[in-house]
């Protein structure tokens, strides 16, 4: 049967939050990163951010929410979200957002392709479709760099992990 | 925007300014003009050094200069958040620009046989904008002005290289000039959007703006004062003429741009007005 006008509405609104909030983590970590190549990576990933919360707040409006609207997810991913963003350690930022956060995302896009009809949906799932490569690209991008810089690419992985876990442990981002 | 902290300020011949951003070991950040290392080889015209080193450091400060944009942008993102998502949509994509701008001049020091942290650095530019605690007096310092005078100094620049038989560099700083035209053109149009729907805000950017030319006078070094070279600093510099044409792009008014080239000594070609 697929979703109705306001759960996806509602959908799109909390991702477009969700990228905002990443466009403003990746700003608060560009002048408190020390590395170089770091703060040029995240400087480039700042604006695919924005022009992800772009896309999808042009969206908002056509699914009778007002224009670049924007929902507040659940507290336990407004709470992981900014626990990562506090993360003041270089290693764990880039491998808090890039190896939990962004592939958690994925997760939840393919999860709403699933439940919307992809006709009628049209132009959120090119949008989502769209956010996911650009994702890609920037996940591809971080790990480059940490292997060319492998000062910044140490991962705690039982620390990944149970950010994972936790990401996972939450069924819905709509609040 | 949240009040700065003791933490966020530093004190500079006996200024409070915002504390410079986080930078590896590897580089040297000074706070004075003559704690630079720019040379002055008489073999060459006043400030247009281009021997093999000064080559190198002209690449570095700029490369140091594009990150520390990056940083303001981001910076002001983060410190404005009310802001509308248009004016944000700017600043996020300002920050892809400077991004990558600082690498393509990282990658032409590697190819000169450079290297990051190679000469000193100042966080000049960083200290200044961001102790401004409204989106208007960042807009006016450091697109308008700061990024305005770098359209000044990238067309002389251009021409510098060229001359120096650097095809290469050339084209790099023409593509970065393009740019920055940009940046300069929407602080421009925005300065008076925010400026119709409160004019109050005029005021913090008189105040902002004096408190850079306040910095910009006791930062400047004096006439004998002498750098980490061993140069005179009043010889590593040149003048930079205005650029008309590019100014005309980034929207300054020919009232604006006439009252530059009058700075420039050039009064008597400005038409009078009426």
């Amino acid at each position: 049967m697929g979703l109705s006008v306001s759960d996806r509405g509602k959908a799109v609104a909390t991702f477009r939050y969700v990228h905002v909030e990443l466009m403003e983590t990746l700003a608060q970590w560009t002048p408190t990163c020390p590395e170089m190549e770091v703060k040029l990576m995240l400087g480039e990933h700042i604006w695919d951010a924005a022009q992800n919360a772009d896309a999808l707040g042009k969206r908002t409006r056509e699914l009778r929410l007002p224009l670049q609207h924007s929902l507040k997810p659940v507290d336990a991913y407004v709470t992981l979200l900014e626990e990562i963003r506090q993360e003041p350690d270089t290693c764990r930022r880039l491998s808090g957002l890039y190896d939990a956060i962004l592939p958690g995302l994925d997760a939840r896009y393919h999860a709403y392709f699933e439940q919307t009809d992809a006709l009628l949906d049209g132009p959120t799932v090119r949008i989502l479709e769209q956010v996911r490569n650009t994702s890609a690209r920037m996940i591809k991008q971080s790990r480059e760099l940490r292997a060319e810089l492998p000062a910044v690419g140490n991962v705690d992985h039982g620390w990944i992990e149970t950010l994972k876990q936790r990401d996972s442990r939450i069924p819905t981002l709509v609040s | 925007m949240q009040a700065l902290s003791a933490a966020d300020t530093t004190v500079i011949r006996g200024i409070t300014v915002r504390r410079g951003p986080a930078r590896e070991a590897c580089f040297t950040v000074v706070e004075e003009n003559s704690k630079l290392s720019f040379n002055a080889d008489p073999d060459f015209e006043k400030g247009k050094d281009m021997s093999e080193g000064m080559r190198r450091n002209r690449i570095h400060t700029h490369m140091h200069n594009e990150m520390q944009n990056l940083e303001i942008a981001a910076q002001t993102l983060v410190d404005f958040p009310d802001t509308s998502w248009e004016l944000r949509m700017e600043l996020a994509r300002q920050c892809w620009d400077e991004s990558r701008h600082s690498a393509v001049l990282l990658r032409r020091l590697q190819e000169m046989g450079g290297h990051k942290g190679e000469f000193p650095v100042m966080h000049y530019e960083w200290n200044i904008t961001c102790m401004q605690d409204s989106l208007a007096a960042r807009l006016a310092i450091q697109n308008r002005t700061f990024e305005g005078g770098e359209m000044d100094i990238l067309k002389v620049h251009v021409q510098l290289w060229r001359d120096a038989g650097d095809e290469a560099t050339a084209a790099l700083l023409e593509g970065i000039l393009s740019d920055e035209i940009h940046h300069v053109r929407f602080a421009n149009v925005w300065l008076k959007r925010l400026a119709k729907d409160d004019p109050r805000i005029l005021l913090k950017v008189l105040t902002g703006i004096s408190f850079m030319k306040w910095v910009s006078t006791v930062f400047a070094p004096t006439p004998e004062d002498v750098n980490a070279s061993g140069a005179r600093v009043a010889d590593t510099v040149h003048p930079n003429p205005t650029n008309v044409e590019d100014r005309r792009l980034a929207e300054f008014t020919d009232q604006e741009i006439g009252e530059l080239l009058r700075q420039d000594g050039f009064g008597h070609i400005v038409p009078r007005p009426g």
